[in-house]
């Protein structure tokens, strides 16, 4: 059985409280990647959001180490031992201490702003190549693409950057496909924009992400993500439906 | 003893009393001008602000003011009213600062039962998916009362610590100003029942009442500003009070350097209380005033050329999260000092760089003013403020991470103890790691654009406020109990209490911010199967009823003890701290005798050393 040392300013007890949490970053990590999936996957603009979340996971896993096992190493080793009535050690503090532990999460800080822009610039931007108006109204979606064509269901070519104007009719809404990553609220009497580059072919579900009002939760929409030849031919039988519509009136 | 020589009886009687005259009087104004009798907005906000007023008038909150302005003398009565039995002073005005604080302490402690019960319903309808028994309507109801209901628990919560604790360990009389302290009180529970009548008309955005929408719902809404507009008028009075009291009534050789640290965190959260929450009653007030008056203030108007004359819905945010943010610190700075109140007295150590730990408290306070547009991020206004909002948020990180350092510091080499408080106060500081945590994640706007509205944020914020409020909170009552009734809590179960509710809500946090990566959004009633979240939002629902188990345990174990309880006798911590320096439970004059501060409060360990001497006989 290991003998712990005596006085707490021992170097071992601090080699293996060391130990112990860089063994304990390492599981923490891989745990919570395991029960945080983020869902953000399938859009050019998700990719810096997952990444900047994994970064994020191996701080906290490391932080979270740290805190908890300084504090069990101390439950453990300093409990009172029956029949020992004395007083802890009298320390009241440590300057040096104290400004390492306030220079380092700065010097964090700066790192993680310099990162964090970056990846909001990437979860931010894309070209205009394809654009759709999608307006939010109590409790449904419409889609308005620049030729004419009105659709209750979102089609974008896959791989093609698309710019979303986003308009309120009513309350405020908010546009999220979690598969995409970012959401955008829609506000009334302001037209609110969402760059989003899908990457992978599918269906997914358009969800409204801001409380608004007795059916919110059902504020659902369908999103198609399909290969250009497929869009095309949407495209133009949904406007061969619509002029048949306009000219039967 | 007749029923109405209950201060309270009296009070709702005159509350009830003032509806009706309110709502009569709106009523009759609108017929002389010729109007529709009925406009349910307009005679029910008459009908609440007779109420509130009635409520004052029947319980005698204002009674003093009355007869000053006739010219009256009125001495402050001390002790139980005249003829009556003790506990009947618990139910009227008292000017006492150890009967408010219970006072308060027990309607946040009820108020906070009821607003768990909420989050029970609900968590029940989310056991599942499908709509089982709460209509989408009534969900919303729940979960916005939900909101409200627990929030103003917390305000309260803390204003029963800070009046019954800051007077007694700064060896003050009293509150600097009494009667302005039993008035701060008692408007809270006009404000908690008006609260509570909205349910009976509904209301549906959510705590965060963001207009458009909170400007169309049922007239619900207007029972909810105004009462969260009185609400916060206690805040700001109640703040005002314990700032006076702080700065003007410490004894002497008291700097502000030697004050116990739970005083410091008291100070940090009363400047944010008395600066920001005017933000907040303004906000909802403009929003009542929009609907009752229609003063176009949030609502966008459009003219014949489609340009907009009315109002912005973004201003409404701004204004909400000025305060809202700050009130996060608000609940959860007097916590956190009570973690490092706590620590020292079951470590037998000083507290770790005192100096540090209480001007940390003031960086928090003065950082969480420039962070609210982090609420923002995907609300559609400038880009660059994402960036702006982003650095002072993680900013945050660094005076936090001062606590928690120093906390650690506490700890080692001390000769720790694990009595159910200091159970609590190491419980604290786990569940508050989680929450701080998961912060910066959020902070950095690129994954907030994912994570905001979703479920991570739910249990985030749910881990922040039991870490920085709730588990304090508890340990505090734990720890405290002793000194107000003068017996000891159980301790079997007081720690059966901790080891149910401390890893049942671990499990909660943690499952929460599962089904938010998974897609899962924040408020709403039902979610899609298609998530494959239906086992773990059980896992939460299993989670949350243990925690109300383990509450209800701790009910039974201060009632019961009260009682039965071992007779505590008046240092059973061993603190150095003045208030248990005196007879448990604590007399009606507090010191018999002024106090003065002759070394540092957390001396632990030093030979020979005091923090406090009383005066002795004769030599004043």
């Amino acid at each position: 059985m290991l003998k712990l040392p005596q006085t707490s300013t021992d170097r071992r007890h601090f080699i293996i409280v060391g130990v112990l949490t860089l063994v304990t970053t390492v599981v923490l990590g891989f745990f919570m990647l395991a029960i945080l999936p983020i869902k953000a996957q399938k859009s050019v603009q998700a990719e810096p959001i997952a990444w900047l979340f994994q970064v994020h996971i191996w701080l906290i896993a490391f932080l979270f180490s740290l805190v908890v096992v300084f504090m069990l190493y101390s439950l453990v080793v300093f409990r009172r031992r029956k029949n020992d009535d004395s007083e802890g050690e009298h320390f009241e503090g440590n300057t040096a201490l104290e400004i390492i532990w306030t220079v380092v999460p700065l010097v964090l800080v700066v790192i993680f702003s310099f990162i964090g822009i970056q990846t909001l610039n990437g979860a931010t931007s894309g070209g205009d190549e394809v654009q759709v108006k999608a307006t939010g109204f109590q409790w449904s979606w419409k889609f308005d693409y620049p030729n004419g064509v009105t659709s209750a269901e979102m089609v974008l070519p896959v791989g093609k950057p698309a710019l979303i104007s986003l308009e309120s009719q009513d309350v405020i809404h908010s546009f999220w496909v979690a598969e995409w990553g970012p959401k955008q609220d829609l506000v009334p009497g302001m037209t609110t924009t969402l760059h989003i580059t899908p990457d992978t072919e599918g269906e997914f579900k358009l969800r409204c992400a801001e409380l608004c009002g007795l059916s919110h939760w059902s504020m659902l929409a369908t999103v198609r993500v399909v290969p250009e030849a497929e869009y095309t031919a949407w495209m133009d039988q949904k406007l061969a439906e619509q002029n048949v519509q306009t000219a039967s009136r | 003893m007749r029923l109405t020589s209950l201060g309270l009886v009296r009070g709702l009687i005159g509350y009830f009393v003032g509806l009706v005259i309110g709502m009569a009087v709106v009523v009759a104004g609108r017929l002389l001008l010729g109007m529709e009798a009925w406009n349910p907005e307009a005679v029910w906000v008459g009908g609440i602000i007779f109420a509130l007023m009635g409520f004052l008038l029947g319980i005698g909150a204002m009674s003093d003011w009355i007869t000053w302005t006739r010219g009256g003398d009125t001495p402050l009565r001390h002790g139980p009213p005249e003829g009556k039995p003790a506990w009947t002073r618990y139910f009227g005005v008292d000017y006492n600062h150890k009967v408010i604080g219970i006072q308060y302490g027990v309607t946040g402690f009820i108020l906070l039962l009821v607003g768990g019960s909420f989050a029970l319903v609900f968590r029940t309808e989310l056991a599942d998916t499908g709509i089982s028994f709460l209509q989408p309507g009534t969900y919303n109801t729940f979960l916005s009362m939900h909101g409200w209901v627990a929030l103003a628990a917390i305000l309260l919560g803390i204003g029963g610590l800070a009046n019954y604790l800051v007077p007694l360990m700064i060896g003050a009389e009293d509150m600097a100003f009494p009667r302005l302290n039993a008035f701060a009180y008692w408007i809270n529970v006009p404000a908690a029942i008006t609260l509570l009548l909205s349910m009976l008309f509904g209301w549906d955005s959510g705590w965060t009442a963001y207009p458009p929408l909170s400007l169309r719902g049922p007239v619900g809404y207007q029972f909810m500003f105004l009462a969260i507009f009185i609400v916060g008028l206690s805040s700001i009075l109640g703040s005002l009070n314990i700032i006076v009291t702080m700065l003007m009534m410490r004894p002497k050789g008291m700097t502000l350097f030697r004050m116990p640290i739970f005083c410091w965190a008291i100070l940090a959260t009363s400047l944010i209380q008395l600066t920001a929450t005017q933000l907040i009653g303004q906000a909802f007030l403009m929003l009542s005033f929009e609907r009752s008056l229609g003063m176009p203030f949030f609502n966008p108007l459009y003219n014949a050329a489609g340009e907009n004359i009315g109002g912005q819905p973004l201003l409404f945010q701004n204004l909400f999260w000025f305060y809202s943010h700050p009130a996060v610190y608000v609940f959860v700075l007097p916590g956190l000092g009570v973690i490092s109140e706590l620590l020292p007295v079951f470590s037998r150590k000083p507290l770790f760089g005192y100096r540090w730990v209480a001007l940390s408290s003031l960086a928090i306070a003065l950082v969480g003013f420039l962070v609210w547009g982090h609420h923002m991020f995907t609300s559609g206004y400038q880009p660059y403020l994402r960036v702006v909002f982003m650095i002072s948020t993680l900013l945050v990180a660094v005076p936090t991470g001062v606590k928690f350092f120093s906390w650690l510091g506490t700890l080692w080499g001390g000769r720790l103890t694990f009595p159910t408080p200091m159970l609590f106060t190491l419980g604290a500081i786990s569940v508050f790691l989680i929450g701080g945590l998961s912060g910066p994640i959020l902070a950095t706007a690129a994954t907030d654009l994912f994570l905001h509205d979703t479920y991570f944020v739910v249990g985030h914020f749910h881990a922040t406020i039991f870490g920085g409020f709730v588990f304090p909170f508890f340990a505090a009552i734990y720890f405290w109990y002793p000194k107000i009734t003068g017996r000891m809590y159980n301790e079997t179960l007081g720690k059966l209490h901790f080891w149910l509710m401390t890893p049942g809500f671990w499990l909660m946090s943690l499952a929460q911010m599962t089904t938010g990566t998974m897609g899962m959004r924040r408020r709403i009633a039902d979610y899609d199967p298609a998530l494959g979240v239906q086992n773990i939002q059980f896992l939460v629902t299993v989670a949350g009823f243990i925690i109300a188990f383990s509450i209800l345990i701790m009910i039974y174990n201060l009632f019961t003890s009260a009682e039965i309880g071992a007779v505590a006798g008046n240092n059973p911590w061993r603190s150095r701290s003045p208030e248990w320096q005196i007879p448990s439970p604590v007399p009606e004059h507090s010191y018999a005798k002024p106090i003065s501060v002759v070394g540092e409060p957390y001396d632990y360990g030093l030979a020979g050393s005091t923090y406090i001497a009383m005066a002795g006989a004769g030599d004043d």
